[in-house]
């Protein structure tokens, strides 16, 4: 028997409650993702992208149906549980990096590795994954701003990948960047799952998409293709 | 410790609004110590000064009823007085505790040739009684009717010393007594205020102004004695019928002023508390504003793993670092502020650096590192509790 689906979705319904009416953002969504895999998700403005990737990130609950990450289901969870799950079975990358202004390249990349041991880390092991996403060492004790957006999103890829996650979660990750640096972005991505990382990357931009293997179109709560 | 990290970061990166926060902290401290000393110098120095007559109950006639006593003598006196017979019935009651009546009047002095005339009081006292009552810094006590004893302060403003000669009576018509000791400063007392009045025998006084009854009488308690039972003792033996005499514990009435003077150190301090409130306000703005500009970032720290009293904790010590230095500093502060108020009310600061002028700094200090961490709980808790997804649109 192989591994587990890293993630699972089954029927999954989101609605979000308005004074004006309830609002079906995900309508019985299900699918599932191998170990391995490297997913896009595509799709028009309000067609539910973001509810798909916050509830696979953990950062909402759906409505209904379940979800499973590395075979654990998360409907039961709790915040202190999911926050474990996030911090240690889940990276994240964003459009705009979000890196913490008051830490430097190094501490950024070790955050997520200090708030799984609770105690300091090793500084090499940030170095080793900075390396990895072939940032200069000159730049590692610099600070967020110091850098460029490009260098920037290569320090939030290596602190998604810090505590080696089973999944990587990408929302736009070139949305914020030049072509030419976002194709390099994306480059490592590609290489980073042909090591065997999972990554499921939200994107609007077909060329973007092409880097991956698989593309989930979600149109109006649903998964058309 | 990467939490504790970023707070002192981010309080450094706010340098002026962290300092500007602290230095409310810093005004609080200095505020409730200062107080807090000034109150403990103000008890330590009446205290200082009343000790020695804490050990009395002091035996008068009752001046609301005023039965069975007589009119008494001497120059100015109408009030009532008490007169042997129930002396010796006080006397009787409170054994073996020493029962000293008291003769006082007041007359016209002069204290040698060319010098001018002056009005001082007279105290009559049994001279076995008088080394129970008050303690000389020169001099001896006296036996004898021709000599006289005088107050520190008396000896001081007039220039008398042992052996000066005081003529009493208007042209000296009363006699003229010799010094032969001078009292030790007794300061403010109960009983009798000898600092700035003269202590003849009791038989000359007996003789001078005609005078057989007593003013006062004033029992020593021994130690280990309730005051306050020989205060009911007296009362009982003497108020059976009537209310004839006023009896006042003195050990109460000191414990009644002490008690006066904690109420009013609590008040002054109290006060100086609304400033260290101003300052946790302050505290709190700037927390809260901490918390507003950083939603994003604690949307992203939440997000990635941090947990809920993580974040929290980020806060609490951002509260606890401008606590702890504003406190501290306010509390070496208030030593200075303190040694200031004490010098300048009171004229003297030998109280300060004792122990219980310690305990209003640590007071102080403690009150404004607790007032900081209840007043950055709040926003700690807000961040803490902030939804991430909603957090992380937040720009």
């Amino acid at each position: 028997m192989g591994d587990p689906p890293v993630m699972v979705f089954k029927d999954v319904v989101k609605v979000y409650p308005l004074p004006s009416g309830d609002v079906t953002a995900l309508d019985g969504v299900s699918f599932k993702v191998d170990r391995g895999e490297f997913i896009s998700i595509m799709g028009p403005s309000g067609s539910g992208k973001s509810t798909l990737l916050n509830l696979m990130g953990c950062l909402d609950t759906p409505t209904s149906g379940d979800i499973y990450i590395s075979g654990i289901r998360t409907g039961d969870m709790s915040d202190k549980e999911l926050t474990e799950l996030r911090r240690d079975r889940i990276g994240f990358i964003f459009q705009y990096f979000n890196l913490f202004p008051l830490l430097n390249i190094i501490e950024n990349v070790t955050f997520p590795m200090m708030l799984k041991s609770q105690k300091e880390v090793d500084p090499e092991k940030g170095r080793a994954a900075l390396r990895l996403v072939q940032l200069d060492d000159s730049l590692f004790t610099h600070t967020p701003t110091e850098i460029s957006g490009g260098q920037q999103q290569r320090v939030a890829v290596a602190r998604a990948l810090i505590n080696d996650p089973d999944i990587l979660l990408c929302d736009e990750p070139t949305g914020n960047l030049d072509s030419k640096t976002g194709a390099g972005i994306m480059e490592l991505m590609s290489e980073l799952n042909r090591k065997g990382t999972t990554i499921i990357m939200v994107t609007h931009d077909p060329n973007i998409a092409k880097y991956s293997r698989r593309t989930i179109l979600i149109a109006d709560g649903r998964i058309v293709e | 410790m990467i939490f504790w990290e970023i707070a002192k970061r981010n309080l450094r990166i706010h340098l002026l609004r962290s300092t500007l926060a602290m230095l409310g902290i810093v005004i609080g401290v200095v505020a409730i110590a200062s107080m807090g000393i000034l109150g403990n110098t103000l008890v330590l120095s009446v205290s200082d000064s009343l000790h020695t007559v804490g050990d009395s109950v002091i035996v008068s006639p009752y001046t609301g009823g005023g039965s069975g006593f007589r009119q008494g003598g001497g120059v100015g006196s109408t009030s009532l007085k008490i007169t042997d017979q129930q002396y010796q019935q006080i006397k009787r009651a409170v054994a073996p505790n020493i029962a000293i009546p008291v003769l006082q009047t007041s007359d016209i002095m002069k204290l040698g040739v060319g010098s001018d005339t002056i009005v001082a009081p007279i105290y009559g006292l049994n001279p076995d009684d008088v080394p129970n009552l008050m303690k000389l810094k020169a001099g001896s006590y006296s036996r004898s009717d021709s000599g006289i004893l005088v107050g520190s302060t008396f000896a001081t403003d007039h220039n008398v010393n042992v052996g000066s000669r005081i003529s009493i009576g208007t042209d000296g018509d009363k006699g003229t007594l010799r010094v032969t000791g001078i009292i030790e400063e007794r300061g403010i007392s109960f009983d009798i205020s000898t600092d700035s009045a003269v202590v003849v025998t009791q038989n000359w006084f007996d003789t001078t102004y005609n005078r057989i009854d007593y003013d006062t009488v004033v029992v020593k308690v021994d130690q280990g004695v309730d005051s306050a039972v020989v205060k009911t003792t007296i009362e009982k033996q003497m108020n059976k019928r009537d209310k004839v005499v006023s009896v006042m514990d003195s050990k109460a009435t000191l414990a009644t002023i002490f008690t006066a003077f904690g109420a009013i150190t609590t008040f002054v301090t109290a006060i100086g508390g609304i400033s260290m409130i101003v300052a946790g306000v302050s505290i709190f703005n700037i927390m809260m504003m901490s918390v507003s500009e950083r939603i994003k970032e604690i949307g992203i720290m939440r997000s990635i793993g941090t947990q809920k009293r993580e974040v929290m904790s980020m806060f609490i010590y951002e509260a606890a670092i401008l606590g702890v230095i504003g406190s501290v500093i306010g509390g070496v502060l208030s030593i200075i502020a303190g040694y200031g108020v004490s010098a300048l009310l009171l004229n003297t600061t030998k109280y300060l650096f004792v122990w219980s002028s310690a305990i209003p700094i640590i007071e102080g200090v403690c009150f404004g590192i607790i007032i900081s961490l209840a007043c950055g709980v709040y926003p700690a808790w807000k961040a803490a509790n902030l939804i991430p997804i909603e957090a992380m649109r937040h720009e």
